[in-house]
């Protein structure tokens, strides 16, 4: 009898932790319904609509938005990709290849600053900017390996993950950049630049890998009518 | 050196990967098509001038205008208040005693093209056309359909 009841407890344990996840996700879910029904909302009571008569300021706040986009995107720990989830929102799939191309021009610029940008001259420009977060990760990354350096993308992970993300670097690049909630790391801007920092990762491949990674949610607007 | 080049090659990779995605990506519109026929630069019409009510057909929103003739030349009250497009040429065609006139505008400043068709029965005008604007990231089309009444008040302005 008493071998039975471990077994028991573990089972018990595994039922709430998967119960634990289905609830997690479930609320996830139900968020992003929230979300998609509160922007929809949102885009019907300003009823934006391009007519003759605004047509030149809506272009005027599309550039406006774009340089906006591309900066901020590009500055570690500085939410920008809601600017661009703003813009599909309001402008729907028209304007998905403009997205796309300034997502690939930031992480390319916070990669190139990263990567040309000497460390100790990018941690000084951050203070500068007032961005401590964003100065205090460049300096937490200065005295390390590149290897660390990467190893620091995959803040959390476990062991067997840090050996896979090292062999297998530009796939883990492209994971941490579409990864939900990866703004606790700095974001895709912040990994960019650490990407850079890091030493690893050839221009190349880097450039060839954003080009892909970031492709999903513009070619699903796009070609399949995804709606945000 | 070598890292100047290799910024110069990730800024030319980008703007080369832009100017391909937007290539590929970024359907073009055509303009109205205009019935074909036999067309000639018009002078039916000048002199005229027509009070239209018309609809964007997408968003159904309401647009009031003025369409002018005079010497060979059309203009849209409203498109010159937009984008200044001064005055074009237009054309007709008259078949059983009905003109039917087109003429195509492009806005000087801005990259606007609108492409007008019309038919005059009497005094009265219905209209077809549409406005596209060609930015390079992408490309906005209005159709609109418009009815009118010739306003015999204004002519002496549009034969200006």
């Amino acid at each position: 009898m008493q071998p039975t009841a471990p077994r028991a407890e573990a089972g018990r344990l595994n039922r709430t932790g998967a119960g634990s996840v289905l609830l997690r996700l479930a609320i996830l879910v139900a968020v992003l319904a929230l979300a998609t029904w509160g922007v929809h909302l949102i885009r019907d009571a300003l009823e934006l609509q391009v007519r003759p008569d605004n047509e030149q300021q809506v272009h005027r706040a599309i550039m406006l938005g774009s340089v906006a986009y591309v900066g901020l995107l590009a500055l570690p720990f500085v939410p920008g990709a809601e600017i661009g989830l703003a813009m599909l929102a309001a402008f729907g799939p028209a304007i998905a290849p403009l997205i796309y191309i300034c997502t690939v021009a930031s992480m390319t610029l916070a990669y190139t600053v990263g990567r040309f940008l000497p460390i100790r001259a990018l941690e000084r420009l951050l203070l500068i900017l007032r961005m401590r977060r964003a100065a205090a990760l460049v300096a937490r990354a200065a005295p390390l390996s590149p290897e660390a350096r990467l190893a620091m993308l995959l803040d959390g992970q476990p062991k067997r993950a840090l050996g896979l993300g090292l062999r297998y670097r530009y796939v883990a690049l492209a994971l941490a950049v579409n990864t939900p909630g990866n703004s606790i790391i700095g974001g895709g801007g912040g990994i960019m630049m650490m990407a850079g920092l890091s030493g690893i990762f050839s221009p190349l491949s880097t450039f060839l890998t954003v080009a892909i990674a970031v492709s999903p949610v513009p070619l699903a607007v796009m070609f399949l009518g995804l709606r945000i | 050196m070598t890292q100047i080049l290799q910024i110069a090659a990730i800024a030319v990779a980008t703007l080369g990967t832009g100017a391909a995605t937007m290539t590929v990506m970024n359907e073009d519109i055509p303009d109205f098509a205009v019935p074909e026929g036999d067309w000639k630069a018009g002078h039916e019409l000048d002199g005229s001038s027509f009070e239209i009510l018309g609809t964007d057909v997408a968003s159904g929103a309401v647009l009031d205008n003025r369409i002018m003739f005079r010497d060979g030349t059309f203009q849209s009250a409203d498109c010159q208040n937009y984008c200044d497009f001064g005055w074009s040429a237009y054309q007709t065609k008259v078949i059983d005693g009905v003109v039917h006139f087109t003429a195509r505008t492009v806005c000087p400043d801005a990259p606007h093209t609108v492409v007008w068709y019309g038919t005059v029965i009497g005094d009265e005008v219905v209209l077809e056309g549409t406005w596209t604007t060609r930015r390079w990231y992408w490309t906005n089309q209005i159709a609109i359909t418009a009815t009118g009444v010739e306003d015999p008040g204004a002519a002496d302005g549009a034969s200006g």
